[in-house]
């Protein structure tokens, strides 16, 4: 019995019931129920208890999803159909949105001129390489385009002619390329000239006015139209402003830069008119009735033909 | 993918080359796309990019008939001479597949210095044929401003082309 008192398994007995001992006395003198050692242990275990816990919130987490597997994948499939569903919505709200405002310009160009006949036309490609503004639009022969049809923004001012015709599209060649000649006429003074692309200005998005009279009282801000002369581009279609009024190289008349008010190297939306020679024949042919008029009328010619 | 069988090879060839098609056919769409990456008149060449990785992958051959299809598809979708541009991406395929082959290391510097003489090239003769020789003046402007930008534009963005080149050949790997 005695060697039992003094055995070290005891003496370690009594140490750890004397260290129990003194924190439940510590802990009663300070008033708290949990002890500076398991405070101490609690801090040094929180971390990996809150891992465990989240393991455990996830297996139980993951055994739920597992136990309702069924439901969340039905589920997931509602919403991806939703989803889609959705998409389609979004993707006819933007088309119904770009036809609705093509239909709105087209309104507002018919207006203008009520007898013409136009097809709305987006454009569908630029080539990088092109360097005078030619585009591709998404109408061709099947809408009834032909080559040669007049090409005009969305706000009516003119942008080109149709170069190329394909059965669902078409090319245009635009009045920024050398060469491409438009009888056209200054609105205030009525001066007239030809409208040709120019290298010089092509990069600004500008064209030039050439062949205007060496004295006009053309000024800068001046409105520029088409005369129809020629027949191939309907009358007082818009083209653009004066910017500069400049001197031809000879000196026997003048060149005026014009600023299109289609901006042509970004524009997305044209019209193409398919038909003004009826609303023009119309205009320039009298009927029998008054051809005592006409007479009269072409040995007085009107201010824009005189120009002409 | 290795493949050993003579049916599963060719399937692997012809999967590989339709993938290069569809690659070239989605480069055609965003090139001809309206206001896709341009910044002021400066736009990007994809076509080409994607048929020089082609050839420089593919050899010189490959490389040549790959970029006259392409060529034609280019032609075709900006409405241009039908052909001429199929004729100019055939050689300009050929010749860089060799130059790459005997003188360069394929990689992403190479590559981007090989797009830009190409693309210039290829810019300034189209700039000869269609702006040039039929006599329009003044255009030095444009072609500093517009062209030479645009050939640097189109090699910067070069690599993308290489890096799905080389992904769809090393994809469909053929065991000879």
């Amino acid at each position: 019995m005695k060697d039992f008192f003094y055995t070290t398994k005891f003496k370690v007995l009594v140490a750890v019931a004397v260290l129990l001992g003194g924190m439940m006395a510590w802990a009663g003198a300070n008033g708290r129920l949990t002890s500076a050692p398991q405070e101490i242990l609690s801090a040094v275990l929180s971390p990996f208890q809150k891992g465990a816990s989240v393991v455990s919130n996830g297996v139980s987490g993951l055994w739920d999803k597992y136990v309702r597997i069924d439901s969340i994948m039905e589920e997931n499939e509602t919403l991806k159909e939703e989803n889609r569903v959705l998409r389609d919505q979004l993707v006819e709200y933007d088309r119904l949105k770009a036809e609705n405002q093509a239909y709105q310009d087209l309104n507002n160009i018919r207006e203008e001129n009520p007898e013409y006949t136009y097809i709305s036309a987006f454009v569908i490609g630029r080539d990088p390489l092109e360097q005078f503004g030619a585009f591709t639009i998404d109408e061709g022969s099947l809408n009834g385009i032909q080559k040669g049809d007049v090409v005009v923004s969305d706000s009516g001012y003119l942008v080109g002619r149709i170069l190329e015709v394909g059965p669902t599209s078409s090319k245009v060649m635009t009045i920024l390329q050398p060469g491409s000649y438009v009888a056209c006429v200054v609105s205030r003074t009525r001066d007239s000239g030809n409208l040709n692309g120019n290298t010089q200005y092509s990069i600004a998005g500008q064209c030039t006015l050439e062949n205007l009279s060496r004295d006009t009282l053309a000024t800068v801000g001046d409105e520029i139209i088409t005369t129809g002369l020629g027949g191939e581009f309907p009358p007082d279609i818009r083209v653009g402003t004066i910017e500069e009024i400049l001197p031809e190289e000879s000196g026997k008349s003048s060149i005026a830069v014009i600023q299109p008010g289609a901006d042509i190297y970004n524009t997305k939306h044209v019209f193409v008119i398919t038909d003004f020679t009826t609303a023009t024949s119309s205009k320039v042919e009298p009927s029998s009735e008054d051809a005592d008029s006409t007479a009269q009328s072409d040995s007085e010619p009107s201010d824009s033909m005189a120009n002409e | 993918m290795v493949v050993t069988s003579r049916r599963k090879r060719n399937l692997t060839i012809i999967t590989k080359w339709a993938c290069y098609i569809f690659i070239v056919l989605v480069a055609a769409a965003l090139q001809s796309t309206p206001g896709f990456l341009e910044f002021g008149r400066v736009k990007p060449l994809f076509i080409l990019p994607v048929c020089l990785a082609v050839a420089i992958y593919e050899r010189e051959y490959s490389g040549a008939f790959f970029g006259a299809f392409a060529g034609l598809l280019w032609d075709w979708t900006a409405g241009r001479v039908s052909g001429l541009m199929a004729l100019g991406l055939l050689v300009v395929c050929f010749a860089a597949a060799i130059v790459v082959e005997l003188y360069l290391r394929v990689n992403y510097i190479n590559f981007i210095l090989v797009n830009l003489a190409c693309c210039l090239l290829v810019a300034s003769t189209d700039f000869l044929f269609y702006y040039i020789m039929p006599g329009y003046t003044g255009l030095l402007r444009t072609y500093l401003t517009v062209v030479v930008p645009m050939a640097l534009f189109s090699a910067i963005l070069s690599p993308i082309a290489m890096i799905c080149v080389r992904w769809v050949k090393h994809r469909f790997v053929v065991e000879d």
